[in-house]
């Protein structure tokens, strides 16, 4: 992890259970959320981060400050030191590491993730849902995914019919 | 140059027939096609959705817990996964339970076809001669009718829509009316000039377009008034089109930063105005006369003009003239081969206020030099006088076939005129595929003992003169490495070339019109692949 430079200014974030964190901006900016709050200037002392536990919120901010860019604002990768595509394999060791979390824990993190606008973390969270339902029949999705089969046989056959193509 | 008009206009039998009174294998045909094909596909964008989890998640733990969480997600969310799976997946999802039932509808389409393949697409785009997949031509058009869109995407790769004139007409019709932002779209040949429906021009939503093996619709046929106000990148492969329809191209998309020509069938020439684009790539066209009007914007220019490999007979041509006229931010510039490309320079910048023939924008050049060739080498010196504020040049020395035509010492470049970017800008060096000539010790030698502020030189060193019995590297290179260098503070690094079968500099595209990437043709960490033709 990143040592933390002098000078560099930091932001408040409190969870609705009281814990707060202290961050550098530029890590909490990862969300386009908190973004837009800085930049609107709403963000004086601390911002409240409702419906996301202290548990949640610390994961979150672990994944933010693992992506946060290294070299500043204009996105070019620094070449001559480390390689782009590295860099790029050694944050998916890092995310598939990261996510192995129990399924309630999961969903919290989409939805966080949902909330304070933070792709990256989204398209992680979803992922694995994705997977779930890629490839796989209704049965076994439903049986995945806990989800219940609340039709009428004669309203599921409807259904199906109605994207035939999709079934085939 | 011959080689190529023939696959256009003409029907496969009669290609064929003209084959075998050649007297060559019709089997030809179909293997030139190919790889003609599979370069085209190689420049497609990856589709936003994939049926193969990208992540490595298998340790992911997934057990089941009786708590049906997914369900208490929000709309949003859902929808949201929804429009990341492939086609089929999402349109299964209404039939999981009623809380899933209105959410496909109102999740943006994402539609791949090659995904509907029986195999997925897992084994890459199909081979010419392989029968066009009726079942996948009939799901796209259920889909595109099913849903109401928007369309987030879709990729249209696998069809070959001569035998589907019907549905290409409605398809076009339905991603126009229902909104497709990100739209690919490759006809399977033959033949290779099928026209596409001028329907599309009038599709406003569109902000990247890629299409392959299609011939444009005439601009006369183009509904007055149609435009594309929201496209930002266009990909024209395998496309035939009349002369003047790339300009009406641009003149209709206002907010184009990225244009791709793969391929070309167009005219002869090609001369850009755009007032928004900043990245020009150009790949295996056929063009005479390549001329930059006005593009204030314009920060990279590609060209890649290599000959295939394996084929003496498809080599393809450098532009015989390269003119930059208006192009105040032109940063990046390659590959251009000094020995093949006349560079003619019009700047008409008032700031200039200079005569002198020179853009001075440009810091980042790619060359290929033929060391062996005379005539190619002498008209290195001219080149790079016309960049003085170059800080990296990266030159690719291609093995020569024909006889060497003379050798150029080191006194060649030292009696010429002085060149201002390597005595005052120029910062790396990078030397592709070295032969080991004395030509090309002499050309780095010059730059070694002539650059005050030179921080990198790499060598790559060509397999071949690394194989060879009696040469050694070191033998060879003495004279660079014994040379009086101007900056003390250069650092050399010599490496042997990864690469066995050398068809001309690396390119990768989709680098190149990646902003992140500060040096595209700097791709000495990027993992070789070798391109297989199926």
């Amino acid at each position: 992890m990143a040592t933390r430079e002098a000078g560099k200014k930091m932001i408040m974030l409190k969870s609705p259970d009281g814990m707060e964190f202290e961050v550098e901006e530029a890590v909490a900016m990862e969300s386009q959320t908190i973004r837009k709050m800085i930049e609107d200037d709403c963000a004086d002392t601390a911002i409240l981060i409702p419906n996301i536990n202290s548990k949640i919120l610390s994961r979150v901010i672990e994944y933010c400050n693992k992506h946060v860019p290294t070299t500043g604002a204009t996105g070019a990768a620094a070449s001559d030191t480390v390689a782009p595509a590295a860099l790029a394999e050694d944050l998916k060791i890092w995310d598939a590491e990261f996510i192995k979390v129990n399924r309630a824990t999961r969903f919290n993190l989409i939805q966080a993730a949902s909330y304070l606008n933070i792709k990256g973390l989204l398209d992680l969270t979803s992922q694995t849902t994705i997977d779930t339902i890629s490839d796989n029949s209704l049965e076994e999705i439903r049986s995945f995914l806990s989800t219940k089969n609340d039709y009428l046989p004669e309203e599921e056959q409807t259904i199906r019919r109605e994207n035939q193509w999709a079934f085939q | 140059m011959d080689d190529q008009q023939l696959l256009l206009g003409i029907s496969r039998s009669d290609m064929l027939a003209r084959i075998e009174r050649c007297g060559r294998d019709p089997a030809m045909l179909d293997l030139g096609s190919n790889m003609l094909l599979h370069f085209a596909y190689e420049y497609l964008p990856d589709p936003p959705v994939s049926p193969t989890a990208p992540l490595s998640l298998a340790g992911a733990s997934w057990v089941p817990d009786g708590v049906d969480r997914i369900s208490r997600l929000p709309d949003v969310l859902l929808r949201d996964i929804i429009s990341r799976l492939p086609a089929k997946d999402a349109a299964r999802t209404p039939a999981l339970a009623s809380r899933w039932r209105p959410l496909w509808r109102s999740a943006p389409l994402a539609l791949v076809d090659s995904h509907m393949l029986p195999d997925g697409g897992a084994s890459g785009p199909l081979i010419i001669g392989a029968p066009s997949p009726r079942a996948v031509t009939a799901a796209v058009s259920s889909a595109l009718a099913a849903h109401p869109g928007p369309f987030r995407c879709v990729h249209l790769t696998c069809s070959t829509m001569d035998e589907h004139r019907g549905e290409m007409a409605r398809w076009i019709d339905t991603l126009v009316a229902k909104g497709v932002q990100d739209l690919v779209f490759v006809n399977r040949p033959w033949p290779m000039d099928l026209r596409l429906p001028a329907t599309l021009f009038s599709c406003a939503s569109l902000t990247r377009l890629y299409l392959g093996v299609w011939t444009l619709p005439g601009t006369a046929a183009v509904p007055r008034g149609a435009s594309f106000p929201n496209l930002r990148e266009l990909g024209l492969c395998m496309t035939v089109m009349e002369d003047h329809a790339l300009a009406f191209l641009l003149e209709r998309s206002p907010v184009l930063e990225f244009l791709l020509i793969m391929w070309s069938q167009t005219g002869a020439r090609l001369r850009l105005v755009s007032h928004s684009l900043r990245c020009l790539q150009l790949g295996y066209t056929h063009l005479e006369d390549i001329e930059v009007v006005d593009a204030p914007r314009l920060e990279r220019l590609f060209l890649r003009n290599v000959s295939l490999p394996g084929t003496g007979k498809f080599t393809m041509n450098s532009p015989s003239r390269i003119k930059i006229g208006r192009a105040p931010n032109l940063r990046v510039l390659g590959y251009i081969q000094p020995g093949q490309t006349e560079l003619g320079i019009s700047n008409t910048d008032i700031v200039a206020r200079s005569k002198e023939n020179i853009v001075p924008s440009v810091q980042i050049l790619a060359i290929e030099v033929q060391f062996g060739v005379r005539n190619a080498v002498k008209k290195v010196p001219g080149f790079l006088r016309c960049f003085p504020n170059l800080e990296t040049l990266h030159v690719h020395s291609p093995r020569i076939s024909e006889k060497s035509t003379g050798k150029v010492n080191l006194k060649f470049w030292q009696e010429g005129g002085p060149m201002k970017c390597v005595v005052q800008s120029m910062k790396k060096v990078f030397f592709y595929e070295f032969q080991g000539s004395r030509s090309e010790v002499a050309f780095l030698r010059f730059i070694a003992e002539r650059g005050r502020v030179l921080e990198l030189m790499v060598v790559v060193v060509a397999k071949a003169c690394f194989s060879s019995v009696d040469d050694d590297v070191n033998v060879k290179l003495k004279p660079l490495t014994g040379a009086k260098w101007n900056s003390k503070a250069c650092k050399l690094q010599i490496i042997e070339s990864p690469r066995t079968d050398v068809a001309g500099p690396l390119c990768r595209h989709k680098i190149a019109s990646d902003f992140g990437w500060a040096d595209p043709f700097d791709l000495r960490y990027y993992k070789e692949e070798r391109i297989s033709v199926s």
